[in-house]
C-alpha cells in the first residue's frame, strides 16, 4: 500500500468516530461543559438571568467567612471521617467474617447490599418514622423498656447530625462487597501454609488477611470519604439541613443557594465540592500509600 | 483445653452477633415498611412495630386510588427505561471502539470518560439546570432521560469496555474473513456476545434513575413529568392522616429496583467488584 491512508482505512477512521461520537457528545454536555461553566460562574454574582460578570474571588472569600458554610465544611468532614473510619472498618469486619464462608454467607452478602438499591426517599421516610418523638420505634423502646425520657433526635441540635450519620450504617454492604471480593483473591496457599505452622484464625486474619487487603482498604476508605464529602440526599430528606443548620452539608448549601437564585455562590460551593473531594483522595493515597501486595504479587 | 473451648465459643458468639446485627440493620427499614403497609392507622398509633392484627390489603387499594400515583409511576418507568436504552446503546458503541480497536488517543479517551466517576454530580446542579432551561427542556422527560443516561456513562463505559475486552479476538477475525463489515462486527458479534456486561451496566443505570431524587426535583415541576420519588416525598398531603396507605405506596415504589436486584444480584455484585479490587 502506498503512502497515506487507503480508502478503507479512512472509512474505518470515520466509522470509529461515528461510534464514539454519541458518548463524547453527552460527556461534553454533561461533564466537561458543566465543569468549566461552574468554574466560570463561581467567579460571578450571576443570579440566573442576564450576563455573567466576573467579580473575582468574592464568593470564595464570602463563603469562608460565612459561619453556616463553615458548619457545612465541619459536617462534611465528620461525614467523611465517619464513612472512612467507622463504616469501612465495620464493613471490613463483616467481610472478613464472610471470607470464612459461614453458613448462608452468599445470602447474607446479597441482603447486606439490599439497602443500596432502595431509594433514599423511601429509606429516609422509614428513618424519620423510627426517630419520631411521639410514635417512633426507637423512642418506644427507650421509654417502654428503659423508662427513659423521649428524645426528639432529628429536632435536636446536639443529636441530629449523629442520628443522620447513624442511619448511613445501612449502606455498609457496598464497601463490604468490595472488600469481600478482594479477600477472595488472596491465594489459599498462604492460609494452608500458616495452618501447618499452627496459626490460629485470629493470627491468620491479623498477619495474612489484613495486610493482603491493605490496598483494597485504602481504595475503599478513599471511596467512602469521597461519598462523605458529596453527601446530600439523606440529610436533605430527613432534616433539610436543620435544626438551625446543625446538619447542613456543602451539597445542601449549594441547593439552598440555588433556591435563593444565587447561582454564582452555588457554583462556588460546587467547585469547592470538587476540590475537596480531589484533595481528600490525593491526601489519603499519600498518607496510606497505594502499595497493594496483591498486585505486586501478580507481577 | 476447656479454656480454648470457651474462647472458641466466644468467637463463635461474636461472629454471629456481628452477622445478625447487620442483617437486622439491613432488613429493618424494609420489614418495618412492609408490616406497617398492612396495618391500620390505629394499630400504628398504639405501637409502631408489630405484626398486623389483620392483613389490610385495602391500604394498597387506597394507595392506588390516589389520583396521581399511576401517573407518577408511568413517568418513572418511561424516564428510567429510556435512560437505560440510551445509556447502554451509546456506551456499547463507544465500548466496542475502546475495547476492540487500536488507535492513537484511545487510552486517553477511556481514562477521561471513566474518571467522570470522581465528579460529585451534585456540584453540577447549576450548569445542569441552566443547560436544560436554555435547551428548552425544563420540565420534560427528555431532560431527565439525557441526564440519567449521561451521569451513568463513566460506570457503563468501564463495565462494558472491560467486558468486551474479554471476548476472544478469533471470533471477530473469523467473521472478517467471512466478509463481515465494521458495523456487522458490532451488531452481529460483539454486541450480542456482550449481553451479560450490557445487562449489568443497564441494571446500574436503572437503579440509579429509578431512585434518583436530586435531578428530578431540579429539572421537573409538574405532575406530567415528575417521577414517583418526588411523588412519595411531596404528594404526601393526599395521605394526610392515612400513613399506612402511604407506606403501601412506598412499598409499591421500591418493587422495581428491588425486583431488578433480586433477579440480577449476582451480576450487580460482580459488576461492583470488577474494578474496585485493583483500585
Amino acid at each position: 500500500m502506498g503512502k497515506g491512508l487507503s480508502l478503507s482505512d479512512r472509512w474505518v477512521g470515520i466509522a470509529r468516530f461515528v461510534f464514539l461520537a454519541p458518548v463524547l457528545i453527552l460527556f461534553v454536555f454533561f461533564f466537561i461543559y458543566p465543569f468549566f461553566f461552574t468554574l466560570y460562574a463561581s467567579l460571578t454574582q450571576w443570579r440566573g438571568i442576564g450576563r455573567m460578570e466576573l467579580s473575582g474571588f468574592q464568593n470564595y472569600i464570602k463563603l469562608f467567612s460565612d459561619s453556616t458554610f463553615r458548619l457545612a465544611l465541619r459536617n462534611n468532614t465528620i461525614w467523611a471521617l465517619a464513612h472512612g473510619f467507622i463504616q469501612v472498618p465495620l464493613a471490613a469486619l463483616v467481610a472478613i467474617i464472610l471470607l470464612r464462608k459461614p453458613k448462608g454467607w452468599m445470602a447474607l452478602r446479597t441482603i447486606y447490599f439490599l439497602p443500596n438499591v432502595i431509594s433514599t426517599v423511601a429509606l429516609t421516610m422509614v428513618w424519620r418514622s423510627l426517630y419520631n418523638v411521639q410514635f417512633g420505634l426507637i423512642n418506644e423502646v427507650m421509654v417502654k423498656w428503659f423508662g427513659m425520657e423521649p428524645v426528639n433526635f432529628l429536632g435536636s441540635i446536639e443529636l441530629a447530625l449523629g442520628a443522620v450519620i447513624f442511619q448511613a450504617i445501612i449502606y455498609i454492604g457496598y464497601f463490604m462487597i468490595i472488600i469481600l471480593a478482594a479477600g477472595m483473591n488472596i491465594p489459599s496457599s498462604l492460609y494452608e501454609a500458616s495452618e501447618i505452622d499452627g496459626a490460629s484464625v485470629f493470627q491468620q486474619t491479623r498477619y495474612i488477611t489484613v495486610p493482603m487487603l491493605r490496598g483494597t482498604l485504602v481504595t475503599t476508605i478513599t471511596l467512602a470519604m469521597a461519598y462523605g464529602i458529596r453527601h446530600f440526599e439523606a440529610t436533605y430528606l430527613m432534616t433539610g439541613g436543620g435544626p438551625s443548620y446543625a446538619t447542613t452539608t456543602m451539597g445542601i448549601e449549594l441547593f439552598l443557594k440555588m433556591d435563593y437564585l444565587r447561582y454564582g455562590e452555588a457554583s462556588t460551593v460546587g467547585i469547592l465540592l470538587i476540590l475537596f473531594g480531589t484533595v481528600a483522595i490525593v491526601a489519603i493515597r499519600k498518607i496510606f500509600g497505594k502499595s497493594d501486595p496483591m498486585s505486586e504479587m501478580a507481577q | 483445653m476447656n479454656q480454648s473451648k470457651l474462647k472458641d465459643g466466644f468467637f463463635l458468639f461474636l461472629k454471629w452477633f456481628v452477622l445478625l446485627f447487620f442483617l437486622i440493620i439491613a432488613l429493618l427499614p424494609i420489614v418495618w415498611l412492609l408490616l406497617n403497609s398492612f396495618r391500620s392507622n390505629l394499630e400504628l398509633q398504639v405501637t409502631s412495630f408489630a405484626w398486623p392484627e389483620k392483613w389490610l390489603f385495602s391500604n394498597y387499594r387506597n394507595a392506588l386510588q390516589v389520583a396521581s400515583l399511576p401517573r407518577l409511576f408511568l413517568n418513572s418507568i418511561i424516564a428510567s427505561a429510556s435512560a437505560v436504552v440510551l445509556n447502554v446503546l451509546v456506551a456499547s458503541m463507544a465500548g466496542f471502539i475502546l475495547a476492540r480497536e487500536i488507535f492513537k488517543g484511545r487510552d486517553v479517551i477511556y481514562t477521561v470518560l471513566t474518571a467522570g466517576v470522581l465528579i460529585p454530580i451534585i456540584a453540577f446542579m447549576v450548569p445542569y439546570f441552566s443547560l436544560v432551561t436554555r435547551l428548552g427542556l425544563y420540565n420534560t422527560r427528555l431532560a431527565l432521560i439525557m441526564v440519567y443516561a449521561s451521569v451513568n456513562i463513566p460506570v457503563s463505559i468501564f463495565l462494558i469496555t472491560s467486558f468486551m475486552r474479554s471476548i476472544p479476538r478469533e471470533l471477530e477475525e473469523a467473521a472478517i474473513i467471512d466478509g463481515c463489515s465494521f458495523v456487522q462486527r458490532f451488531t452481529k458479534i460483539v454486541f450480542p456476545l456482550s449481553q451479560s456486561g450490557l445487562v449489568t451496566a443497564g441494571t446500574f443505570c436503572f437503579i440509579y434513575a429509578w431512585n434518583d431524587f436530586i435531578m428530578a426535583i431540579l429539572l421537573t415541576s409538574s405532575l406530567e413529568t415528575r417521577t414517583i420519588q418526588l411523588g412519595i416525598r411531596f404528594f404526601t398531603s393526599q395521605f394526610i392522616t392515612d400513613y399506612t396507605s402511604m407506606f403501601a405506596a412506598v412499598i409499591l415504589t421500591i418493587i422495581p429496583s428491588v425486583g431488578a436486584y433480586m433477579f440480577l444480584h449476582n451480576r450487580i455484585i460482580s459488576g461492583l467488584t470488577a474494578g474496585a479490587v485493583k483500585g
